[in-house]
């Protein structure tokens, strides 16, 4: 469908964008009905069908105008939701936080955009890896730019961590399906580019490994619930990064569907408990799952398919992704100790929610919340389906790149046990190893603060003295330099002026008063002066003649 | 020699209108004497149509010393004009006066004496249009019989008698040195006679006629008659006489040029025009405030006279000039009639208690100044050419301060108008009328005028 008449742009759908449309769609409902539940008002479900809808556009978008569009309202919408509790400054700081940490990111894609009009004489997706040599990479890294920035990889990952101060079904729906998602599904759509640039793919696939390893680790420190979910979000998106650089999107698109089912299950139950219990600490969870059995059950779900434990879903997607990046063992390694770790972390939660302990009543949870849990649960049970060979195989067709290997099965295998072990470890240690490093989210937000914030701001202000004092001040020197050349010449020539203007008016007063003196009224006197000027006027005549 | 009278057609209406009103006046019961002014209103307008019939004829001279030509023929009509429209400024103040019809029969028999003397191209019929233009006038201006107009009726009467016996004594040197009276005589015989004597029989006839114009020397007259005699009798002194004394002068100056002519005129041109807004700037008496007004407008209407002969936008200047000068004149002294009122206080918010009234005044003050469109700014535009065209850049630098100077007084009239009311306004809607055509006549003259100029 086009919108111009003559623009080349529209929105369309292909196997990608159907995908991504049924699985918005379905997340979207879960967490629609789950907020009914918690009783929002008009304006929560008002901003999130926009959340959702620019987010629709954005992956159905065939060129960088709509995208772009689609793009920003999603990104505005974010800021609107984060921020939902206008009335609690931190939220809404933390709203900003986030808005301009992805609007900052988002200038590559600005600059993409103009690069792809300079090189490639197109704005459509399909003709970008076409464009002239430097147009293409400078393309390439400003869409990579924004799409990590959008994805909360490494270095912009804490602005997901202020994220969390949102209300949980937003956490649910920005986690899963929208937002973190469309950076995936952008550098997943263009591949091609990616591929073509030579060097585009590597950067993404070991940004995407390193942010799924060191944020992993991060997840891992975590005490809190959300934040946990939140660093294992950037994780996972990391581990879909990763696919779409090592030439693997069917995996990880595969991968971004079933973590979408997981995070937003795992969201949604972090938001009943929150409800329930009023905390999301770790430590004040303890046994939590035990007091709900089918919230605990989704919980438990959710929780093992994130650790990647088989039969569950993300164990397969994973699986197929790291089998893309069989070409590197670098990138394999540390893609399987990611593996280990988002394996640990999930554990950590486990732990955490089924640890047992004594007393606590059943927790009442309404219906319309537990209800959204158990498809989410399925979901994301049943869908390793996808990496079974038939299925895979139409998947892959769904996709557009039906050469893309499967995993061996030694990789299955291997990723499988590792992640039994490291949960059965755990389980049997009951002692996580935290490093402390990563509690802070590896202190990026202060890192950000400290190298462009703050630099930003003493700039600012070091231009509004200049401003003040150079260009303000010249401003005003030149008026009171006005002034005073005013006042010199109101004082020396005005008085000159205006005393010859006086003078000339005596004068002429004078010489009035003069000329009324022959009018005297008496006849002699005019008689002589009479005779008196006729006398010098004979004088005149003979003179001129 | 032409003898046809009816080449006088003209003033043999004028005359023949005089006598009728002398007559009438006789017979008539005392309170009801309107058809003596009638019979002169009529005289005045049968008058102007043979002067408008004649101008349409080419020029002759009749009785070899009555020139009928251009010169004539504005004369003519401008002085019925003036005398039509100051007849019926009159007729208001003097109706059922015990002798209304002899004041419209001398206004007639002086007008009769100033077309003579602006047509007369000989030096003994110049004396006896003199005569016969002032001696009516002496007995106007005391026609109130009151002391103001006694008093001015007198100087006029003295001042005129010495200014006359010196124009005698100019006549009688000049036709002795010149041996002739008439113009083409004078001109070949005043070209070999002695300069001194020419120079100072030029001077002793100038008197007279300067005199008649109201300019220096001869101007003392013209503050004290204008204060002192009634308004409709100040606006026929300072309008009509001045017309055929400058027709006089230019005929003079054109037909026999003699030495020093154009330096002589220049010099009285220049001294009467400042000494006139000199005068004017202090005066709060508005008639007063127009006598000076008028000895400046005397001073500029000089200036064509001095550059008779010497520039051919001479003649066209004066005449224009002239016509202008007293359609002016008259609308501010009808202005002043109508007002009733003398001193310049009294014309406070004279612009919202009479709206036609005030506006004719501010056009015709902005006239006398020779703002455009008005009759004047046309006349002093032609009077500047010819000064720069007869080579006297000088006598019209002067000509420009003494209008720039002018602003002044006439302004100082104008701004009492726009204030707030002060008293009831004047009716006298004779008087309003009259001042109102003058506006408009003014406002008419000056834009054909300008049209005419620049075509």
């Amino acid at each position: 469908m086009t919108f111009l008449p003559g623009w080349p742009g529209g929105l369309a759908v292909d196997g990608l964008s159907a995908v991504l449309l049924v699985t918005l769609g379905t997340v979207l409902a879960a967490v629609l009905v789950f907020a009914a539940g918690e009783g929002y008002g008009a304006r929560f479900f008002g901003l999130m069908l926009l959340f959702a809808a620019a987010m629709a556009v954005t992956v159905t978008a065939t060129d960088l105008v709509l995208l772009l569009m689609g793009w920003e309202v999603m990104g505005a919408m974010s800021w609107a939701l984060i921020g939902y509790e206008w009335w609690d400054a931190r939220r809404v700081r933390s709203a900003g936080v986030a808005f301009l940490t992805t609007r900052a990111a988002d200038m590559g894609l600005y600059a993409a955009a103009g690069f792809a009009v300079a090189g490639a004489h197109s704005l459509r997706l399909d003709d970008l890896a076409a464009a002239g040599a430097p147009w293409r990479d400078l393309i390439a890294a400003g869409l990579v730019v924004s799409a990590l920035g959008k994805s909360a990889q490494l270095p912009f990952s804490f602005w997901l961590s202020r994220a969390m101060d949102g209300p949980s079904p937003v956490s649910a729906l920005l986690h899963s399906a929208t937002m973190v998602a469309a950076g995936a599904y952008l550098l997943i759509r263009v591949h091609p580019l990616l591929a073509a640039t030579g060097w585009a793919a590597t950067l993404a696939a070991w940004a995407g490994a390193v942010t799924a390893l060191v944020l992993g680790a991060v997840a891992l420190a975590q005490r809190d619930l959300k934040q946990l979910l939140a660093a294992s979000t950037c994780a996972q998106i990391g581990f879909m990064v990763l696919g779409a650089g090592t030439g693997a999107p069917a995996g990880g698109t595969a991968h971004l569907v079933a973590h979408a089912a997981v995070k937003s299950l795992l969201f949604l139950c972090a938001g009943v408990w929150l409800g329930v219990l009023g905390t999301k600490r770790l430590d004040a969870l303890q046994g939590a799952a035990r007091r709900h059995r089918a919230v605990g059950a989704a919980f438990g779900v959710g929780a093992l398919a994130l650790a990647g434990v088989p039969p569950l879903s993300l164990w397969v997607t994973k699986d197929e992704i790291l089998a893309g990046a069989g070409g590197s063992p670098a990138l394999l390694v540390v893609g399987f100790a990611a593996s280990v770790l988002s394996a640990a972390y999930a554990a950590k939660a486990l732990l955490a929610a089924f640890r047992p302990m004594g007393g606590g009543g059943v927790l009442r949870v309404p219906f319309a919340q537990s209800a959204p849990l158990v498809p989410l649960a399925f979901a994301a049970a049943v869908l390793g389906v996808l990496g079974l060979p038939p299925v895979a195989d139409a998947w892959r067709r769904l996709l557009g790149v039906p050469d893309e290997s499967g995993p061996g099965p030694w990789t299955v295998a291997l990723s499988g046990a590792l992640a039994l072990l490291t949960v059965g470890a755990v389980m049997v240690v009951r002692r996580i190893p935290e490093p402390a490093w990563a509690l802070h989210w590896l202190w990026l937000e202060d890192a950000a603060s400290a190298v462009v914030v703050r630099p930003a701001f003493a700039t600012a202000r070091a231009l509004a003295r200049f401003d003040d004092r150079v260009v303000d001040g010249a401003v005003k020197r030149v008026a009171r330099g006005g002034l005073a050349v005013a006042g010199l010449a109101g004082r020396r020539v005005e008085f000159r002026v205006d005393g010859l203007v006086a003078a000339v008016g005596r004068a002429a007063r004078a010489l009035g008063a003069l000329a009324r003196r022959p009018q005297t009224g008496q006849v002699h006197l005019y008689y002589a002066q009479a005779a008196v000027v006729l006398a010098v006027l004979v004088v005149v005549a003979v003179l001129a003649g | 020699m032409n003898e046809n009278p009816a080449d006088l057609a003209p003033e043999l209406c004028v005359l023949a209108a005089a006598v009728a009103g002398l007559v009438a006046g006789m017979f008539l019961p005392r309170a009801r004497q309107w058809p003596a002014p009638a019979a002169c209103s009529a005289g005045l307008v049968a008058g102007l149509a043979f002067a408008g019939a004649a101008a349409a004829r080419p020029g002759l001279t009749a009785f070899d010393a009555f020139s009928v030509d251009a010169i004539t023929h504005v004369t003519r009509i401008t002085v019925l004009g003036s005398t039509l429209a100051v007849v019926l400024l009159a007729a208001g103040p003097v109706r059922g006066h015990p002798r209304e019809s002899e004041h419209h029969v001398l206004i007639l028999l002086s007008a009769l004496g100033t077309i003579m003397l602006g047509a007369s191209s000989d030096l003994l019929v110049l004396v006896a249009a003199y005569l016969l233009a002032s001696v009516p006038a002496y007995a106007l201006a005391g026609f109130g019989k009151d002391a103001p107009g006694t008093e001015a009726a007198l100087k006029y009467y003295l001042m005129g008698a010495l200014l006359g016996v010196f124009m005698l004594g100019g006549v009688t040197l000049l036709s002795g040195v010149g041996r002739g009276t008439a113009y083409p005589v004078l001109r070949t015989g005043l070209a070999g006679a002695p300069p001194a004597a020419v120079a100072a029989g030029l001077v002793a006839l100038l008197a007279g006629l300067l005199f008649k114009a109201g300019a220096v020397p001869g101007h003392y007259w013209v503050p004290d008659v204008t204060e002192g005699a009634p308004p409709a009798v100040a606006a026929y002194v300072t309008t009509v006489p001045k017309i055929g004394a400058f027709a006089a002068l230019y005929r003079f100056g054109a037909e026999i040029s003699p030495d020093g002519w154009p330096v002589l005129l220049a010099v009285i041109a220049a001294a009467t025009m400042t000494l006139g807004n000199l005068a004017a700037f202090g005066q709060d008496n508005v008639r007063r405030l127009l006598a000076y007004s008028t000895v400046s407008q005397a001073g500029y209407l000089l200036v064509p006279v001095a550059m008779a002969g010497r520039s051919d936008l001479a003649r066209p200047a004066l005449l224009y000039f002239v016509a202008a000068y007293a359609v002016t004149n008259l609308g501010a002294f009808a202005v002043v009639v109508a007002a009733g009122r003398d001193d310049l206080a009294g014309y406070a918010g004279l612009l919202r208690a009479s709206p036609l009234l005030g506006l004719s005044l501010v056009v015709c003050l902005l006239g006398f100044v020779g703002t455009p469109p008005t009759a004047v700014f046309v006349g002093k535009v032609l009077m500047f050419g010819a000064a720069l065209d007869g080579d006297h850049a000088w006598l019209a630098a002067v000509a420009a301060v003494n209008t720039v100077a002018s602003v002044f007084y006439y302004l100082r009239w104008i701004v009492p108008l726009f204030r707030r009311p002060s008293g009831p306004p004047p009716p006298a809607r004779g008087a309003t009328a009259i001042a109102a055509a003058a506006a408009l006549l003014s406002l008419a003259l000056g834009i054909a005028g300008g049209a005419a100029l620049a075509a």
